[in-house]
């Protein structure tokens, strides 16, 4: 939600900077995702050093200004500059308002580096008579925004729970209550009752208030500019001064308020209803939509005009004919609008503040306040307010003292819990706190300790150890833990793969869809089925990997079908000694848990079967095997958690083929082969990759030496590497290598 | 000789965080991908008609059932077979149902921790995620505690920790909330706890500087020969 610093203004002093704002509110629980000033940091103080008339034009100016580290050249047409001054300079790059880019340009064929900036430009004003002359204390270089006040839209993340913070009169009230300011209240406007309008309630639970003001005779117009800008800068269309106000009003005090158009109702009675079967209403966005059964209507006396608190009906809907409105302000319960907008999948500014809880007293005030703006800006005459309303039972919680010292583990006196309390609107009346009517999110004294911690300072509260013992480490999970340990120790690569099958996968494996556990609503298609296996998705990875002979990869994971969920393993080989490969792996697996090996099932993959996989490799093995049996046979064996710390390494993969080399060296016996390859990785970036896959000891290499080579995989980001550019990088491979380590290159 | 294979990062980073709680004495426990509305949703506080079940777009089974959006399935279900004091970490895939791109996935891995015990107090849960965070980033790593908003926890934080000079928001805890305590079928007024829930895709994003959350499920040896 957007909140312009501006618009806070009208409620609370605010003379702090943007940051301390952003920190205030985010150490209030009230995220902050952006702050946004309305003059960019790329808009500096510059110094003119000179300026000459334009050789083709004779309004303009040649400008030489000095940004603090550069003199650049400016076109400029204003009359007022001259060497000396210091001016606003939009960098090239800013965005002022308006969306306006400053770009590199050329005005009658001289080049112009950025813009100096009148004051309307910088959205300080509507002077655009001349560039603003800024006082010659200000620092060249520095951005104007250090000096110049200016507003800032703020970006906010609203948890759920908090409804009445959508508003810049909430979020006032927060900052308010944070920073011991005084906030002034809403104006309040008291109109005369009406009896033109008859508000007929049906469901008394779903709508506790309704309030309609009956306003005549308005002019349906464009709505004046600074109302306009307000609306824009938190993301909203204008469109007329009737709706533009609606809109402002719900920004400014969270209460979402709906304007018919009189002429189009029958009858003078609103009526607040459940729909019938089979009813239909075509909404302001022009959808039609049948209505689920539950869904509560705002109608006249023949037809739905609404749906209650998510969207109006085109048939009541305000237009440029329209001169006599109905404005709605009311309450529907957010378990109601929730449903519907649910069922319909239709959501709106609106029903997202209904759904998190308007101000249950605000209702009639908002409504009173923009009716009067409506008289005043649309020239309509305010006949009055008809009604009905609940009276609102306060929610009351007990205030646990000690508990809420305890368990924030700080010394705060009650009457210190009781301020805070009351600075966010609650009345404290004995030991009782009584919720304020703008929070629905109070039930338990937590609730209270939680508002007293947030207001005190949460980077007040001291850590307090926790007692250490000594963990059992029985969990099937260390067990799994070690699997994983003996298959990487056989040359096996863990794989993590979805845990879905696409219609796709089902066919090309096989698999019958009857058993399987079905998404009812996959956002995509590949995510139709659970997985019953964990094979379909090995040979999708085994086919991946068309440059690496053999593949070895294992995944461990969850399965499910209708029968039940389980924990698999599957081990895949493919390609040179494929079988040997997977042979040992389980051999070390059935001997380090003494198990029989013929507990693995080993199957050689068909031909048909690696042709609709599309795997090119003649040979793949698979393994699949449910250890939630195994883990019960090794339930007494103890499985410490194998940890090693590797250096991190990472370089993202090309798009483009890699290219691959081997190197070999003669070493001292004593050197480190993986120190060499963190050596070799850091020779170029466009090595991905080092693989140590040889190192043996021999007299014919000398005394004490040895010999290693490595794999290294060479790639380019944005193409295919040439052979010239993978054999310049080899070179320095070897040349780096021989010299730190006196080692001597094999030659082939 | 033998060429090992590579343990995948998520496995390697995910021992480090359970070491580090096994340390202090921390249980582990997993629990099942496939559950049902009430151990993911209800039982911890999030009804039905409530806008904190828009916080996580879910998988549902045509069954009825879901597939997690959350390790905190586990809170209730490791409750159910053991006494307090609790104190166990649930590490383990959950699912989110929407269109991926280089930031989000279908699927991630979380680490929930659970502590339930007497009188246990905000105090205790600052200092155990601090310790968790040095342990990680070492000791001169900076953390700060946020107020939030989950229903499950009252009162709730954000932990962010600053690494490598920026902040970062990591990890979301706060004291179980009383509702949740009761489903448990402890009595709020004898006990409290904190939980904490951390995703550890994230972590380890953070940790290589990898550009895409797709490559942990990419099946590309490229990738997962580097790690």
């Amino acid at each position: 939600m957007k909140i312009l610093k501006s618009w806070l203004q009208d409620y609370i002093k605010l003379d702090i900077s943007n940051d301390e704002i952003a920190e205030t509110l985010a150490n209030i629980g009230i995220g902050v995702e952006s702050v946004e000033s309305q003059i960019p940091d790329s808009v500096v103080v510059a110094e003119i050093r000179e300026v000459i008339s334009h050789p083709n034009a004779d309004r303009l100016h040649i400008a030489k200004v000095f940004d603090g580290e550069n003199e650049l050249q400016i076109v400029c047409g204003a009359p007022n500059i001259e060497a000396g001054q210091k001016v606003p300079l939009a960098k090239i790059g800013s965005v002022l308002s308006g969306n306006f880019e400053i770009k590199e340009a050329e005005i009658r064929g001289v080049k112009s580096f950025g813009m100096l900036c009148a004051e309307d430009e910088l959205g300080l004003g509507t002077d655009h008579s001349g560039i603003k002359i800024l006082p010659s204390d200000y620092a060249v270089g520095e951005s104007l925004n250090k000096y110049i006040e200016s507003d800032a839209i703020f970006d906010l993340e609203i948890t759920p729970n908090r409804g009445d913070c959508l508003s810049h009169y909430g979020i006032a009230r927060e900052l308010a209550a944070a920073l011991k300011l005084e906030l002034k209240s809403p104006e309040i406007f008291d109109l005369p009752n009406t009896n033109d309008l008859t508000i007929q309630i049906n469901n008394r639970e779903l709508c506790p208030r309704y309030f309609g003001a009956v306003i005549n005779n308005i002019r349906i117009g464009e709505s004046p500019d600074w109302l306009k800008k307000r609306l824009e800068s938190c993301g909203l269309r204008p469109i007329n001064n009737i709706v533009d106000i609606t809109n402002y009003i719900m920004l400014d005090t969270g209460q979402p308020l709906h304007a018919f158009d009189t002429g189009k109702l029958s009858g003078d009675t609103i009526i607040i209803r459940l729909n019938n079967p089979d009813e239909v209403i075509i909404t302001l966005d022009g959808q039609s939509h049948k209505l689920p059964d539950g869904s509560l209507l705002i109608a006249d006396t023949k037809k739905a005009i609404a749906i209650a608190g998510i969207m109006g009906g085109a048939n009541s809907e305000i237009d440029f004919h329209s001169t006599n409105i109905i404005l709605e302000a009311a309450e529907f319960t957010s378990q109601s609008v929730r449903k519907t907008a649910k069922l319909l999948n239709l959501k709106s500014e609106a029903s997202y503040r209904f759904e998190r809880g308007v101000d249950t007293d605000n209702v009639r005030i908002a409504l009173q306040k923009a009716a009067v703006m409506i008289a005043e800006l649309s020239g309509g005459n305010i006949e009055g307010v008809a009604s009905v309303s609940q009276e609102r039972l306060p929610i009351q919680v007990e205030i646990k003292y000690d508990e809420i010292r305890s368990l924030l583990g700080i010394q705060i006196d009650n009457s210190e819990i009781d301020r805070i309390l009351e600075r966010l609107g609650f009345k404290v009346s004995g030991r009782v706190a009584i919720s304020p009517s703008w929070r629905h999110d109070i039930s338990v004294w937590q609730d209270l300790a939680e508002e007293v911690g947030r207001i005190y300072g949460y980077n007040k509260v001291d850590a307090v150890p926790v007692e250490t013992t000594v963990a059992t480490k029985t969990s099937p999970y260390y067990f799994r833990e070690h699997l994983k340990d003996l298959l990487v120790g056989s040359g096996f690569t863990e794989n993590l793969s979805y845990a879905f099958l696409s219609e796709n996968d089902i066919r090309a494996a096989k698999i019958n869809a009857n058993n399987l556990l079905e998404v009812a609503n996959p956002v995509q298609e590949e995510n139709k089925y659970f997985r019953n296996s964990l094979v379909p998705n090995m040979l999708k990875s085994i086919a991946k990997n068309p440059s690496f002979d053999p593949v070895l990869l294992f995944e461990i994971g969850h399965v499910a079908d209708k029968t039940g969920e389980s924990t698999k393993l599957c081990i895949g080989a493919s390609g040179k000694r494929a079988r040997e490969s997977i042979e040992t792996a389980i051999s070390s697996i059935s001997n380090d848990l003494h198990i029989d090996k013929s507990l693995f099932d080993l199957a050689e993959m068909p031909r048909e079967e690696l042709e609709r996989f599309k795997i090119r490799k003649p040979l793949t093995f698979i393994s699949e095997i449910n250890l939630d049996q195994l883990s019960l046979k090794s339930k007494h064996v103890l499985y410490p958690l194998n940890i090693e710390i590797k250096p991190s390494h990472y370089r993202p993969v090309s798009k483009f083929p890699s290219m691959t080399r081997d190197v070999a060296f003669i070493v001292d016996n004593n050197t480190n082969a993986d120190r060499v390859l963190d050596d070799i990785y850091s020779v170029s970036d466009a090595i991905n990759r080092v693989e140590l896959f040889d190192q043996f000891s021999s007299d014919k290499f000398g005394i004490n030496k040895k010999n290693i080579a490595y794999h290294i995989y060479l790639q380019k980001m944005e193409r295919t590497m040439t052979d010239a550019e993978a054999d310049g990088i080899i070179q320095n491979v070897v040349k780096n290598i021989e010299s730190k380590y006196q080692a001597k290159h094999r030659d082939k | 000789m033998q060429i090992k294979g590579n343990l995948h990062p998520i496995t390697q980073f995910l021992r480090s965080t359970v070491k580090v709680f096994e340390d202090l004495g921390f249980d582990v426990y997993e629990g099942p991908e496939v559950d049902n509305a009430w151990y993911n949703f209800d039982s911890l506080n999030v009804p039905a008609d409530h806008p904190s079940r828009d916080m996580q777009d879910t998988f549902w089974l045509t069954d009825g059932r879901l597939l997690r959006t959350q390790t905190s399935n586990c809170q209730i279900r490791y409750v159910e077979t053991h006494e307090p004091p609790i104190k166990a970490v649930f590490p383990g895939q959950v699912f989110r149902n929407e269109a991926t791109d280089a930031k989000h996935e279908v699927a991630f891995y979380q680490m929930e921790g659970l502590y339930i015990d007497k009188n246990v107090k905000i105090g205790q849960l600052f200092w155990t995620l601090e310790t968790f965070f040095k342990k990680i980033y070492g000791d001169d790593v900076k953390v700060r505690f946020k107020p939030s908003y989950f229903p499950f926890t009252e009162p709730s934080f954000e932990a962010d920790v600053r690494y490598q000079g920026s902040w970062y928001e990591l990890l979301g805890a706060g004291m179980v909330h009383p509702t949740v305590i009761t489903n448990m079928n402890l009595d709020p007024e004898e006990y409290s706890g904190f939980a904490f829930g951390m995703g550890i895709d994230r972590l380890v994003i953070l940790k290589h500087k990898i550009e895409d959350i797709r490559n942990f499920r990419s099946g590309d040896l490229r990738f997962l020969k580097q790690f």
